[in-house]
């Protein structure tokens, strides 16, 4: 274990645990299926690349994009945050307001290979397919990025946002608020009954995660340098979705322990996993296909034997309450 | 000018399709409740299925006939030891959307560790050229618009003068309330994932026929499409999906030909974020794609 | 110079202050199986494919380790590099950046006896290569990004052409080509992946300069179902020649010409990554064997794919037949990324066993003077040759399986161009190649490189 994996480790962990924690709020507490939520940590990092890095005619103008303000350290971050949450007020009104919740997770879906189509085609605005290379993480003028030093620095900057997120997640969850989204996500009818707006709910916690999405696409761009429209493909959702399912959803702690299971502990253990058994040799591609039929069928299975996942929602019980069978969600009618 | 004919003409092709995959897509749906995100991958396993056939020396028009039956028996089973249990449990439509996207994922890498990552083609007797202004098809193509033809029919067919068409409105209007009439449901529902099973085979080797080359990869490709007509139509509706197939095969054409084609598929999907704007229900439907259904 | 002038990266420009001093302190945090003095060492050494092998470039991994397999038997057949045995293991990057930077850290501390990497596409080298070079390990990259055309990072090794290369020999194949006139009315249909997009620029400044009638330039969106407006619209254009590389949609596309064109292909120049098993059966079976041999052509760089060195890549690729799950090893046997990674991978070797050190920063210098050979030294062709010739205590010039190379000092080895085509079991025959000066009236024209 040398430095620099263990603060790839380290930073990866956080992105992915604040990623988590988001999701955890759209889908966990507030039962929206966000399935473009990659295109949220994305647009904050190409937010936060653009704002740092130099412009386009710098380098010997081999790539071309919008901006390049060369702006300090924290402002790319907050862009990149800012940048999330703007993105979430025009989706969110196009898809929270009238669709069914499955029609939702679709639309989105759908949504989540246009946008990522659109990047790759108009070249000129974030360099297409290729991506933007070469973007300075926080204070690389000042440390050297190939240091050690910097490699714990950057940890340092990230676990701050960790436990900033993780504290607004906990403060959301645990408030009167909180407790509406709930309301909503187990039977929306009755909560509408009750005087709570659905609509702005949805769309205030869409906006709350897309801020936090972008976030971690902010995090991430500074400590790869690179963003490119393969990073965010679809399926990178699917993981964060899978970790949420796995860890617990609704449950805070819960996120936070299944992104440090699948996209963070899953997928080392696969890179670790011996290439020849016994002599035989199988063919290259076999083990990356499999990791794929593991991630679904890890989903399949928790849905069916665990679907509250390793640590569940608590149940929140009021003193004086009568005891009740929570009610089955959203049954089919 | 000519272009324009041509790119029409090519449009209809397209929506061919399109529209034999979004049909069943979209009836999968409106009977039974079930967003079934695993739909493209079957497809294309379908597809090649009709492939080792077709190298085996049998044409690819009866080599369709064997990937409906497995698409049918597939979807079937699919439904029966994965989406079934999972309904009965009360898992949430959100819920049996996810496990759909897991199934699939399943799917395309099963399959994916027996073809491989190479293309296959169909070995395809493209039959003489016809020109008309500019539009070029072959005989092979216009077989495919006929079959398309044939097939949206027959779903009209079902649904309008069949009983057993009647039992699936039921089903699909209010499965408990058909169940008290006497509709046996549950042997509707396996009708129907039959049905749309042996669609969706159909629709994997007519995909692979008009692309000449497929691999797996071409399964995710061909769901988005196929999502973007069911819900530009009204998703759940039929004769929603064939105007959705249409107008995305055409305009897909058109845009090739009027703009940069490299924005093609994006001036589609624009028109379908327009519709969700506009119309969220989708041009058709009375039902099924707004909020707390039934 | 023109506008893909090449980047220097920032961090690559302090490596060079900072690595000499950052050695010692490096190996000792990552934990040093590397043995700093000199001295081979003793077990078995490691060479790490870190390469797509899920996702868009699945395919790309696994010709990239048949390349490794065959150069590891090799090396081990004529006794190890100091009786220290080879293997190789692949590491996935998935294709994409971010999830190529655990993969390459997490190879990297799991390994210390890596004596060098092969890989590192245009997919995720703009990740890799820093995170290689800081760590002091030699790699061989197969990324055409014009960013790495002057790498300044010491241990990037690239024997691929930069794309924009790729587009200068392209023009060149249409204009001085063999078997045919030179074209008049060029069409240039190119994908929206990350290699195509830098060929158009050059291409088109190029071809503008010398007169030629871009008659149309054609950008299209890979994976489509199908390219039928896109085709009329190229047959409206009447190109007489179209240059392409479309991985993966080059069968639909081709197809179509065939069809809307009355079952005439019009002829269709590759670039480099179009010599490859996956594109030449797809467009051979969209447009039949007969049109694809009387129409394509590509460009590669000069590979010999003859004499003894090659002979030996055979053999050792035919040995690791068994290796690959039941597939064919054999039929990346003319595919350059897998000769040139072998190449790579036995100069990396011998550069070992001649400055008889398992030491990388000691060895890695060593790699290009036997790849480009000092004065009086003797020429070999195989891992054997080399090692029996340093055991004599001569200096030795590697002229493998793909034939020279020749670094410059941006570590990029450029051979100049052949212009080939494939048989009919989709390896390459060479037609004739490009000279000096019709190259660089390309380069001229277009603006430089």
């Amino acid at each position: 274990m040398n430095t620099y994996y263990a603060a790839t480790l380290l930073v990866y962990a956080g992105v992915d645990i604040i990623a988590c924690l988001a999701l955890n709020l759209q889908f966990g507490i507030s039962g929206i299926v966000n399935f473009s939520f990659i295109v949220f940590q994305a647009v904050g990092a190409y937010t936060a690349a653009v704002l740092s890095m130099p412009p386009d005619t710098a380098n010997g103008a081999y790539q071309v994009y919008v901006g390049g303000w060369q702006l300090p350290f924290p402002i790319p971050w907050l862009g990149g945050a800012l940048a999330g949450g703007l993105l979430a007020i025009p989706v969110g009104l196009v898809v929270l307001r009238k669709l069914r919740s499955d029609y939702q997770a679709i639309s989105l879906l759908v949504l989540s290979v246009i946008v990522n189509s659109v990047i790759t085609n108009v070249r000129p605005f974030l360099n297409g397919a290729a991506g933007i290379a070469q973007v300075p993480g926080p204070f690389s003028d000042q440390i050297d990025p190939l240091s050690d030093t910097y490699q714990l620095f950057y940890v340092g900057l990230t676990v701050p946002c960790v436990l900033l997120v993780w504290l607004v997640a906990s403060r959301i969850v645990n408030s009167p608020f909180g407790r509406s989204l709930r309301a909503m996500r187990e039977h929306e009818l009755a909560a509408t009954a009750i005087g709570k707006n659905p609509v702005e709910l949805k769309m205030t916690i869409f906006i709350v995660g897309g801020v936090i999405a972008g976030l971690s696409g902010a995090i991430l761009v500074g400590y790869i340098e690179v963003w490119a429209p393969s990073v965010w493909l679809y399926p990178e959702t699917i993981i964060l979705f899978a970790a949420v399912i796995v860890g617990g959803r609704g449950n805070n702690v819960g996120a936070i322990l299944g992104a440090l299971l699948v996209p963070v502990g899953f997928f080392e253990v696969t890179r670790r996993l011996p290439t020849t058994f016994g002599g035989w040799t199988p063919p290259p591609n076999l083990i990356p296909a499999m990791e794929w039929v593991a991630i679904g069928l890890l989903i399949i299975g928790f849905l069916w034997f665990r679907p509250e996942g390793v640590r569940p929602e608590p149940r929140r019980v009021f003193d004086g309450a009568p005891i009740r069978e929570e009610p089955s969600s959203a049954a089919i009618s | 000018m000519e272009l324009y004919v041509a790119a029409l003409g090519f449009g209809l092709i397209s929506a061919s399709v399109i529209a034999i995959a979004a049909v069943g897509f979209t009836m999968q749906f409106g009977i039974t409740n079930m967003i079934n995100l695993a739909y493209g991958e079957v497809m294309i396993v379908c597809a090649y299925i009709a492939f080792y056939v077709n190298q085996a020396g049998v044409s690819v028009w009866v080599s369709m006939i064997a990937a409906a039956l497995a698409g049918a028996v597939m979807s079937f089973l699919l439904n029966r030891f994965l989406y079934a249990p999972f309904q009965r449990k009360g898992t949430n439509l959100i819920g049996m959307v996810i496990i759909s996207l897991a199934a699939s994922l399943i799917l395309a890498n099963i399959l994916l560790a027996i073809v491989g990552y190479g293309t296959a083609a169909y070995e395809v007797d493209q039959g003489p050229l016809l020109r008309w202004n500019g539009l070029v098809l072959t005989t092979a193509q216009i077989a495919i618009i006929f079959v398309a033809a044939i097939l949206m029919l027959a779903v009209h067919g079902l649904l309008r003068y069949t009983r057993l068409g009647k039992a699936m409105r039921a089903t699909a209007a209010n499965p408990t309330l058909a169940r008290n009439c006497g509709i046996p449901t549950q042997r509707v529902i396996d009708v129907v994932w039959l049905l749309t099973g042996a669609f969706c085979g159909v629709a994997g080797v007519v995909a692979g026929m008009n692309s000449e080359n497929f691999a797996v990869a071409s399964g995710a490709a061909y769901l988005i499409t196929i999502i973007a007509a069911a819900v530009l139509g009204g998703a759940g509706q039929p004769y929603g999906a064939m105007i959705g197939a249409l107008i995305i095969g055409i305009v897909t054409e058109l845009s090739a030909a009027a703009i940069a084609p490299e924005y093609k598929e994006v001036v589609a999907f624009a028109i379908l974020v327009l519709v969700m704007v506009l119309r969220p229900q989708g041009l058709l439907a009375k039902r099924g794609a707004l909020a707390a259904a039934g | 110079m023109n506008k893909t002038q090449p980047a220097v990266r920032h961090r690559s420009n302090r490596l060079g202050l900072i690595s000499s001093l950052a050695t010692v302190a490096f190996l000792a945090a990552c934990g040093g199986g590397t043995p700093s003095g000199s001295g081979l060492g003793s077990g078995p050494l490691l060479v790490g494919v870190l390469a797509p092998f899920s996702g868009a470039d699945a395919s790309f991994g696994p010709r990239y380790l048949a390349g490794c397999y065959a150069a590891s038997l090799s090396i081990n057949g004529a006794g190890g590099i100091g009786g220290r045995q080879v293997s190789c293991q692949q590491f996935d990057t998935k294709g994409e950046p971010a999830d190529a930077v655990p993969a390459a850290n997490s190879m990297i501390a799991g390994n210390s006896n890596l004596m060098g990497v092969v890989g590192c596409t245009s997919d995720e080298a703009s990740t890799v290569v820093p995170i290689l070079d800081r760590s002091h390990i030699p790699m061989f990259c197969m990324t055409g990004q014009s960013e790495f055309n002057k790498s300044t990072a010491k241990y990037f090794h690239r024997l691929v052409p930069a794309d924009s290369f790729d587009a200068y020999a392209m023009i060149g194949s249409a204009l001085f080509g063999t078997g045919h006139p030179a074209y008049k009315r060029v069409a240039l249909v190119f994908g929206d992946d990350i290699g195509s997009q830098t060929f158009v620029g050059p291409a088109v400044a190029a071809l503008n300069k010398l007169g030629v009638t871009i008659a149309i330039n054609q950008a299209i969106k890979l994976g489509a179902p199908s390219y039928r407006t896109e085709v009329a619209r190229l047959l409206q254009a009447t190109p007489d020649v179209i240059l392409t590389e479309t991985i993966g949609s080059a069968g639909t596309y081709m197809k179509e010409v065939k069809q809307q064109n009355g079952g005439k292909v019009i002829p269709f120049i590759g670039t480099s990554a179009t010599i490859d098993p996956v594109w030449f059966k797809q467009v051979k079976d969209a447009i039949g064997l007969t049109d694809f041999l009387a129409n394509y052509q590509a460009v590669d760089l000069k590979l010999t794919l003859s004499g003894s060195g090659y002979d030996e890549f055979v053999t050792q690729l035919t040995a690791a037949d068994s290796k690959f799950g039941g597939s064919n090893a054999l039929t990346y046997k003319g595919k350059s990324p897998t000769v040139h990674l072998y190449d790579g991978i036995i100069m990396t070797a011998l550069a070992m066993v001649a400055t008889n050190s398992a030491d990388r920063t000691v060895y890695n210098p060593k790699i290009i003077d036997i790849a480009n050979g000092v004065t009086g030294a003797t020429v070999v062709s195989t891992f054997k040759e080399g090692v029996d010739a340093l055991k004599a205590g001569k200096s030795i010039r590697y002229v493998g399986a793909a034939g020279e190379n020749n670094f410059n000092q941006y570590n990029n080895s450029q051979q100049g161009y052949n212009l080939v085509t494939m048989d009919k079991d989709g390896n390459e025959v060479v037609l004739g190649s490009l000279s000096e000066s019709q190259t660089q009236s390309i380069i001229d024209a277009g603006g430089g490189a």
